[in-house]
């Protein structure tokens, strides 16, 4: 006879420690606000096209019906950066890809654990896969539609008695056509945040600065902390000689200033664009999260289940990447949050300087351009973009951090 | 103890050469061409002038010697050839591109073509004939002693007969139209002048081997920073360490003022916050701290700057500059004012960045502190709260910001980019912004250099204060 305890413990899923992590997280109230204002500012990131673009929706004249609009999201004449294109990708295919994911979320909740987590696995996988072939699709077959500007035309077409119908975005403007006869213009309805010195209207700007901040601290920390981990886990793992090495090489890279070495190699690249740019905050960076890694490891590789592990006889790769990793994540994942917000943070003081891309709308560049013609509104929104952003992700990581100390646990 | 540290000083030695090295490599790795745009651009000069400027500028700075080692002595004639015709397109197919390329190749490469040069003269085709024995003028070229430690009046001379060596035989060379006896009498001065001179132009297995390691941009450097030369700017020609130097105090005053500052009111705040942990206070200053940590130095910097001396809406400060222009017309106590009075902004906007983190850090000491057994028994012992919290909390809470300290260090010194751009304060940061537009690589490196040396120290002093403020620390 078993005992009727024992049975009610083996059939209760025991919680993963992601699991734990995540309970915790919710129970904090500014975390998780914060967190659905990240999600909302992504989604402003991805669907920025909707709220602005100077390609109409509907463009009916002389009873012919088109859309350039739709024409334009992958045109790489309109839409010249690949990060823009990688974007309309992801807006393009997430009415296919978010129902989907959420059905596979709700259908999977009940379903024991393993089969949950290779289920949800696959479902990600066919996810990603998708987005990534649409994206390597219309990378592969460029399309290329004529370049027009429609509300002059639509002016012009009007002025010669022509029946246009036409409808915008909200914000009828592209973020890189400039108009001198519109420079420098304040709040009004048709400009709520006035216009640049070269007429560019700054709110569309702004809207499409948000794509270049994400993707660069997204981006930048993510090589990063690729490099942190591989580095800090090969240290702490082998410890001994290997370990002493890499010490020494991350002494010297920490003592070099890093903002002074960014600005350095940013200055000395031609034709820099923002790919250079994470590339320049990743190098500098890695140190950070290798340190932490290294730690974790050195702590966790005397602990009995790595000795386990070896006897079971599993190799290296799947004792360092299976066993320890997932237990020395959680500090990389803070270290992450807040690293994302401090690579925003360097990437605007680059572009403030001028040392960021100029092609693309940075919110740094936004900045600047107001610090040096002195309207108040080119300085205090994007200041306020950038403010928001940081502030947001560092209230996340802070969730994160109070989350994972088991001190601290509600 | 004593052990550790000689053992740390020890360790900077080599950590030093890495970090010049992986500076050196980072700007001379660099596309872009330094100085292209400081010399002979004069209206008068001639397309060859000002190439011939050009290589005198690139070797004044070693420009055009390789970066880390030296395989130039093993070229060989065919190589060379390849480069005469792909730089002066013979083939007629060449991209622009490539023959920059090759004639700068031609340029750097100097006296290590002697000897293939030579070699050509007796080419087969005419057209390599003629473009060796131009190419012999550049290539002959010897250095001119550029050496600001020895004795400037023999440098002068032994320049001065250099440089009449040099002019001799600059004239030595011919056009496609010359006669043949022309051309012959000139290519025969060449190899007679070979001849005499062939010792300079080969080398032998010892001095391939100094060559190897020694002819490189990376050892000219070092052996200049050794005895404390860091060489001239590019752009103005003054030695650059006296101009970092120079540059020091302003970046000092506004740096030092604003960290002390930062300490004087995160100190008490983080204290005063851990105290009333929990209560409204407490948020409030949480909140605003967070804010000031999550804003960026140039929004704040800007915002100062167009609030409070731009005149919208006031104008109390000066616009920018570390001292009135007329500073010369005033008395010392005058000038202090107007120092003061210029970096009342800046410091406050230092201090703002600074302040949050220290602040929380502080709080984050005090917090951790104030739990602890030892606490409890002062409480019992019947010591009165400031006691508790001043004489037993604060000390040991206050370990963590103490040793921030030495992290600080680097940027004391290096002060901020931002800020000095955005106030125009002519310290080391702005030094270095404009540096590095101008591509003026000796400046970009010994300011670097400099800060990342403080930085070294200030890790091993951070290191070392640990110990001598926690006795629980030791490393022996």
């Amino acid at each position: 006879m078993t005992n009727p305890q024992e049975e009610a413990v083996e059939r209760a899923e025991d919680p993963t420690y992601g699991e734990i992590v995540w309970g915790q997280f919710q129970k904090r109230k500014i975390g998780m606000t914060s967190l659905y204002a990240l999600l909302a500012l992504v989604a402003l990131a991805v669907f920025v096209p909707i709220l602005a673009s100077n390609k109409p929706f509907i463009w009916v004249v002389a009873g012919e019906t088109s859309s350039p609009w739709l024409a334009s999201l992958f045109d790489r004449n309109f839409y010249e950066n690949a990060v823009d294109i990688f974007f309309n990708v992801l807006m393009v295919t997430s009415p296919v890809v978010v129902p989907g994911i959420l059905w596979l979320f709700k259908s999977t909740k009940g379903l024991p654990g393993e089969e949950k987590k290779s289920k949800r696995r696959i479902g990600i996988f066919v996810a990603l896969g998708l987005i990534l072939a649409v994206f390597g699709g219309v990378t592969a077959f460029p399309t290329q539609s004529e370049k027009t500007v429609y509300p002059r035309m639509e002016q012009k077409l009007l002025d010669e008695g022509a029946e246009v119908t036409a409808v915008y975005p909200i914000l009828p403007y592209s973020f890189r056509d400039t108009n001198v006869r519109e420079s420098r213009l304040g709040s009004s309805f048709a400009h709520p945040l006035g216009t640049d010195s070269a007429g560019r209207d700054v709110m569309t700007r702004l809207v499409f600065g948000t794509r270049i901040s994400l993707t660069i601290g997204v981006f930048a920390v993510a090589i990063y902390i690729t490099i942190g981990i591989v580095v800090g886990a090969v240290a702490g793992f082998y410890g001994g000689r290997v370990d002493s090495a890499i010490q020494r090489i991350i002494e010297v890279v920490i003592c070099i200033p890093s903002l002074f070495l960014i600005l350095t190699m940013a200055a000395f690249i031609e034709d820099r664009s923002i790919f250079h740019i994470m590339f320049i905050i990743a190098i500098v960076r890695w140190t950070g999260p290798a340190r932490l890694v290294r730690a974790e490891f050195l702590r966790l590789r005397r602990l009995d289940f790595v000795a386990a592990a070896e006897a079971a006889g599993y190799g290296t790769r799947h004792i360092i990447f299976r066993e320890i990793l997932p237990n020395a994540i959680g500090p990389v994942l803070v270290s992450a949050t807040f690293g994302v917000a401090s690579a925003i943070l360097v990437e605007s003081t680059m572009s403030f300087l001028g040392l960021g891309d100029i092609t693309v709308p940075s919110w740094g560049q936004i900045l600047n351009s107001g610090r040096t013609t002195g309207v108040w509104t080119l300085i205090l929104a994007p200041g306020f973009a950038i403010f928001l952003t940081v502030s947001l992700l560092n209230l996340v990581g802070e969730g994160v951090r109070d989350a994972l100390d088991p001190k601290l646990r509600k | 103890m004593i052990q550790y540290t000689i053992k740390r000083l020890l360790l900077t030695i080599p950590t030093f050469f890495a970090i010049s090295l992986i500076i050196f490599l980072v700007l001379n790795v660099a596309p872009g061409k330094p100085g292209a745009q400081s010399s002979g651009q004069g209206e008068s000069t001639t397309g060859q002038e000002q190439k011939e400027s050009y290589r005198i500028f690139k070797e004044q700075f070693n420009l055009d010697r390789p970066i880390l080692l030296n395989t130039r002595f093993n070229l060989d004639a065919d190589e060379v050839r390849e480069m005469l015709v792909v730089s002066n397109n013979l083939g007629g197919d060449q991209l622009a591109k490539e023959r920059i390329q090759a004639s700068d190749k031609l340029d750097d490469y100097g006296n290590y073509l002697v000897q293939h040069l030579v070699v050509l003269l007796d080419d087969p085709d005419p057209d390599i004939q003629r473009l060796a024995a131009n190419q012999l003028r550049a290539a002959s070229q010897s250095r001119f002693v550029n050496d600001r430690r020895g004795d400037a009046e023999a440098a002068r001379l032994q320049n001065r007969e250099i440089g009449k060596a040099n002019d001799l035989v600059k004239t030595w060379a011919y056009t496609a139209e010359a006669t043949e006896g022309e051309k012959q009498a000139i290519r025969q001065q060449w190899k007679d002048w070979y001849v005499e001179n062939q010792e300079t132009y080969t080398y032998s297995a010892g001095e391939k081997v100094s060559i190897f390691f020694t002819d490189t941009r990376f050892f000219k450097y070092w052996d200049n920073l050794l005895h404390l030369d860091f060489g001239v700017s590019t752009v103005d020609r003054k030695p650059v360490l006296d101009t970092v130097l120079s540059k020091l105090k302003y970046s000092l005053s506004l740096t030092t003022t604003a960290v002390l500052l930062a300490y004087i009111i995160a100190v008490p705040t983080g204290i005063f916050s851990a105290v009333k942990q929990g209560k409204p206070i407490d948020s409030v200053i949480t909140v605003l701290l967070f804010v000031m940590y999550s804003l960026p130095t140039f929004f704040t910097g800007t915002v100062l700057l167009k609030l409070l001396s731009e005149g919208d809406p006031v104008a109390w400060f000066p616009t920018g500059n570390f001292q009135s222009m007329d500073v010369g017309a005033m008395t010392t106590w005058q000038s202090t004012k107007d120092i003061v009075w210029h970096l009342i902004l800046p410091i406050a906007t230092y201090t703002s960045t600074a302040l949050a983190a220290l602040s929380r850090y502080a709080r984050t000491g005090v917090i951790d502190v104030i739990r602890a057994d030892y606490i409890r028994t002062a409480r019992a012992k019947g010591l009165s709260e400031p006691v508790v919290i001043l004489k037993h909390a604060v000390r040991n809470g206050m370990i963590p910001v103490l040793t921030l300290l030495g992290g600080l260090l680097p940027t004391l010194v290096a002060g901020s980019v931002v800020i000095e751009v955005i106030f125009n304060i002519p310290g080391m940061g702005q030094f270095l912004f404009s540096s590095i537009n101008l591509r003026d690589y000796n400046a970009v490196m010994a300011v670097l250099l400099a800060s990342s040396s403080l930085a070294l120290m200030g890790i091993l002093l951070s290191d070392l204060s640990y110990a001598l403020v926690d006795p629980r620390i030791s490393f022996d």
